[in-house]
């Protein structure tokens, strides 16, 4: 039994929460369906926690890979497998996903039950496009997301909801739909170059004689994509709306894992597919990394809106998370700031979310965001402040806290291939804590001016129950890093050092070995197979 | 050859599906002399004839060229004929659920149906152009008739003498072309017309080719032969209107893809020309749905861009690889899917105060009949080609196509009308999940349990083609593509 969930455990992860997603919706009464979704979240973070356990951090290799025929007559293969790069992000999935549950136990809305079979299948889609070794399996699962995600902010969402979630799709079909594009080019040349027909990324990798502008031009199209989902500067300005008007559960999701899609894709797609390419374009990634970093933060400055205000944050923050990736140094990676970037992704997941969730919270009491409302929380709510103060800690990067080792990370690695670059982007650690104390300041202390707000009720028992473990969570990450990061380290390394000729060799899950053959017909025509 | 020796066990048997709906059409014409106008008989009467037939495709043994010629029994038209049939059987369940019951299920109305599909079936399997053409007037006549006279109204006749005009122009000029190919050929044949060693004159042929194709594309309703859709589509009863949509759909690609190698060989002229046609369609057609406020005229304009969107591979069809054809094969199921399911939804929703929806009219839908809503959405999400409806896979195998033979500014019209068209479908998305209801509500069709069930079916095939099984697909129409690619 073991032994077969062992050799099928990314499958489960992936359709676990697809599975209960359908079942949510039989039961008629609330109760059975929420635990029936509580159910499926909490077996799938148990087998996430142990793809944890069993993962072999000694080496850059693809672990648990499992392989099968989906579309033969194009090669399509149904291919999944971990290595340290997506390894981290589909453990913080798993585990956001069961917190958001638990937030919304007490919810009174509307079709309650569809919303959780909603979250369930955002959350199958995002493992699905984390552990996605094949193009278009990978873009089925990356559209996937779209759907339940744009259900969730147009049907639970705030007053402007259809705007938000309107755009919200639009932009990103748009970037996507250019990826398709892109990726059939890459799947034909693959096909003229090697001579059959395959969509595994394992052997697009082997890609070597593809002209300069074509990869300039396909590098461009995944960016494009990409940096609609990050979102990178320019193309930011459909968050803030999507993230207002989203539900609680669905900023969480959004900011936590959604967003990280566009930095996970640069680093599994965009980068080692087109190295080249990076090599022009990232000094341009870097400057836009940049503008991020400080218009997200002045414009976080600039809120009223707590929520909008956190929204602002991602993109300061996730401008980091850019500019520590796509930082090159002779012909490698840097990956000081490449493990900073991972790092970092994790960190926002979880602080950012953290946030969401508090102000959530202040929400569902006073029906409003608005920092001038509130004042002096702190004698008033004093657990409630306790977790804010963690999490701004967090998101501003103190010492101690996640957000300091991924973000100090990134600025060493930029500094040595951009100064100017690393030094305009320390400001937005700067600005960081300008506005995310000055947001504290305003909702915690001072004297109660509302007297509404002396009597709101501090952190319930549900509520205790999701925000702690984060809370937490972003302690041990600042005290302990290195237990997270040794899991990523020798594909990190990997990935750096090997940036010009990135392949990746292929361990199978034990029962699939045959299988495992097929995901790799170029590498077994190589020998790379052990 | 004598012609004795040709009505033969085999002859029967692979004409057997002409045969039996023809006799079953002449059948009913008798009902009204036994004083038989009972709906539920004819209802009956007109699902075995249907049933009967489609069974009947299936005893055919090899493929088999009949009366010189004249019937071609291969797997191309079996898979024409199972698909008319199948959509037509879908299509009267739908009708018999519905308050259009009673007019449809008139013997006169009912032969004509049948009729239309003996056409249709006819036409898939034609290799000679007397054939053709017989089998393009029969389903023709018996769809405008459908159009108009199925359900009377100032709209519906307005729709249907349009139609009729255009498609008398259409049939025309179709038949001007059969007439200067069989100068340049002297031949009927739709097949090996341009290899044959008796051409006696090029500027024929090329004038006899452009004919044909005109006639076919104007029946595919592409830009800019598309103007009787829109008022054919809306004015008609929304079954005969998904009628039009699917069936008709099928029989003129098939023709089309047997007359590829016509295309193949005058590519120079054709590749442009449909590229052009391919282009307009699908940025005019997306463009011009997006202005609709009328469900079915809007589903018109995307059928358009859905047309435009075949002719992508149509336009590399000049390399007549397998692929191509699979390809279109499979966006064209797909396609019939998502209209069958769209267009039953809508049937399920109108009411006499409502026979033509509005997007208005579905305002919080969700709220009264979430299984409708469901079932619309997902409709309109494998329209708008996205994962994991079906929709997706046909957009990716075209583009697939286009992009291998560096059709680019194709696949860039094709992925805008996509984003395009996204608009507009969704806009029925976000009316029937995130608007409050409007003031009247709609009432759902009282006994609908068939028809939900049928609904939920094509739900369930639509996400399936999209996950699961798009790959079998694939190979179950490979041999199809095969015979068709490698056809002299």
């Amino acid at each position: 039994m073991i032994e077969w969930i062992d050799s099928h455990i990314l499958s489960l992860i992936i359709f676990m929460p697809l599975l209960s997603s359908g079942m949510v919706l039989v039961p008629s009464d609330k109760y059975k369906a929420q635990w029936l979704a509580m159910g499926g979240a909490l077996i799938t973070f148990l087998l996430s926690a142990r793809v944890w356990g069993i993962f072999d951090s000694s080496t850059a290799t693809l672990q648990l890979v499992e392989a099968y025929h989906w579309i033969p007559d194009l090669g399509i293969r149904y291919i999944v497998g971990v290595d340290g790069l997506n390894l981290l992000l589909l453990v913080l999935t798993t585990f956001l996903t069961p917190l958001v549950l638990v937030s919304v136990w007490n919810w009174q809305q509307k079709y309650y039950k569809s919303f959780l079979s909603l979250l369930l299948l955002l959350e199958a889609g995002m493992i699905g496009a984390l552990l996605a070794f094949d193009m278009v399996f990978f873009y089925i699962f990356w559209e996937v997301m779209l759907i339940p995600m744009y259900f969730i902010i147009g049907i639970w969402g705030g007053a402007n909801k259809i705007y938000a979630t309107t755009k919200f799709v639009i932009y990103t079909v748009f970037g996507s739909l250019i990826m398709l594009v892109a990726a059939i080019s890459i799947y034909i040349l693959h096909f003229e170059e090697a001579g059959f027909y395959s969509t595994s990324l394992l052997d697009l990798y082997y890609i070597s004689n593809m002209g300069a502008n074509t990869q300039a031009l396909l590098f461009a199209a995944f960016a494009l994509a990409f940096a609609i989902k990050v979102p990178i500067f320019p193309f930011h300005t459909w968050l803030p709306h999507a993230h207002t008007e989203a539900p609680t559960g669905g900023s969480v999701l959004l900011a936590g894992v959604l967003l990280k899609m566009g930095t996970y894709g640069f680093i599994r797609f965009a980068i080692p597919l087109f190295p080249e390419a990076l090599l022009l374009f990232s000094p341009y990634l870097l400057g836009l990394g940049v503008i991020g970093i400080i218009y997200g933060a002045l414009m976080a400055w600039m809120q009223r809106d707590a929520k909008r205000l956190v929204a602002y944050s991602s993109v300061s923050h996730l401008g980091f998370v850019v500019i520590g990736s796509v930082a090159i140094l002779n012909n490698r990676l840097s990956e000081e700031a490449l493990t900073g970037a991972l790092y970092q992704m994790i960190n926002h997941g979880i602080s950012t979310g953290a946030l969401f969730f508090l102000v959530g919270m202040l929400y569902e009491r006073r029906h409003t965001r608005m920092l001038a409302d509130f004042g002096g929380l702190a004698k008033v709510m004093p657990w409630f402040s306790v977790c804010l103060i963690v999490a701004t800690l967090g998101s501003i990067g103190l010492p101690g806290t996640g957000g300091f080792v991924g973000e100090f990370l990134i600025l060493i690695g930029v500094f040595k291939v951009n100064s100017a670059a690393a030094i305009l982007a320390s400001t937005g650690v700067v600005l960081g804590a300008v506005y995310m104390l000055s947001l504290c300041l305003d909702v915690l202390f001072g004297p109660v001016t509302n007297p509404e707000n002396s009597k709101l009720r501090d952190i319930g028992a549900t509520e205790k129950l999701y925000i702690f473990p984060l809370s937490a969570l972003i302690v041990v990450m600042g005290l302990f890093p290195n237990y997270f990061l040794a899991k990523s380290r020798e594909s990190i390394r990997h990935l750096s050092h090997h940036l010009m000729d990135y392949r990746l060799t292929v361990r199978a899950s034990q029962a699939s070995k045959d299988t495992a053959l097929l995901a790799t017909s170029r590498s077994r025509q190589h020998g790379d197979l052990p | 050859m004598n012609m004795a020796a040709e009505f033969t066990t085999e002859f029967y048997l692979a004409a057997l599906p002409v045969l039996i709906l023809a006799s079953m059409c002449v059948g009913i014409l008798f009902f009204p002399a036994f004083k038989i106008s009972n709906p539920n008989v004819v209802f009956y009467y007109v699902l075995a004839a249907i049933g009967l037939t489609a069974v009947s495709v299936f005893a055919r043994g090899e493929d088999a060229s009949l009366l010189g010629g004249a019937y071609l029994a291969d797997s191309l038209s079996g898979l024409g004929q199972i698909l008319v049939l199948a959509i037509a059987f879908v299509i009267a369940v739908l009708i018999g659920e519905t308050n259009f019951r009673g007019q449809f299920f008139r013997t006169e109305i009912a032969a004509t149906f049948l009729k239309t599909l003996l056409g249709m079936i006819v036409m898939v399997a034609s290799e000679d152009f007397i054939t053709l053409f017989v089998g393009l007037e029969l389903s023709s006549i018996g769809v405008y008739i459908l159009v108009g006279y199925a359900k009377p109204s100032r709209a519906s006749l307005e729709g249907a003498v349009k139609y009729f005009v255009m498609g008398s122009v259409a049939s025309a000029v179709l038949l001007l072309g059969f007439a200067f190919l069989y100068i340049a050929t002297g031949s009927l044949q739709l097949r090996g017309m341009v290899n044959g060693s008796e051409i006696v004159s090029d500027l024929w042929l090329q004038f006899g080719f452009f004919f044909l194709l005109v006639g076919l594309l104007f029946k595919l309703a592409l830009m800019p032969f598309h103007s009787w859709a829109p008022d054919a589509y809306e004015s008609a009863p929304t079954g005969i209107t998904a009628f039009l949509a699917t069936a008709m759909k099928v029989v003129i690609m098939v023709v089309v893809l047997r007359i590829t190698e016509g295309i193949a060989f005058f590519e120079d002229q054709w590749a442009p020309t449909l590229l052009v046609v391919s282009s307009l369609s699908i940025i005019a057609g997306n463009v011009m749905a997006l202005a609709q406020s009328s469900i079915k005229r809007m589903l018109a304009y995307s059928s358009i861009a859905h047309s435009g969107y075949m002719a992508i591979a149509l336009c590399a069809i000049g390399y007549r690889a397998g692929f191509t054809y699979q390809s279109i094969l499979f966006y064209l199921l797909g396609y019939i899917l998502t209209s069958l399911l769209a267009f039953g939804t809508l049937m399920w929703l109108e009411d006499e105060e409502h026979p033509n929806l509005h997007v208005d009219d579905l305002s919080g839908l969700v709220t009264r009949h979430p299984w409708a809503a469901l079932s619309m959405a997902v409709a309109m999400f494998s329209f708008a080609g996205l994962p994991p409806a079906v929709g997706f896979f046909g957009k990716f195998f075209v583009f697939n196509v286009a992009l291998k033979e560096g059709l680019y500014t194709l696949v860039f019209i094709g992925v805008g009308g996509s984003l395009v068209s996204l608009f507009y479908y969704l806009r029925v998305i976000v009316h029937m999940y995130m608007y409050p209801p409007s003031g009247e509500q709609l009432k759902v069709q009282p006994h609908s349990m068939r028809l939900g069930s049928l609904l939920a079916a094509s739900c369930v095939a639509i996400v399936l083609l999209g996950t699961v099984l798009p790959g079998k697909t694939l190979e179950l129409l490979r041999p199809i593509a095969m015979s068709l690619a490698s056809d002299p």
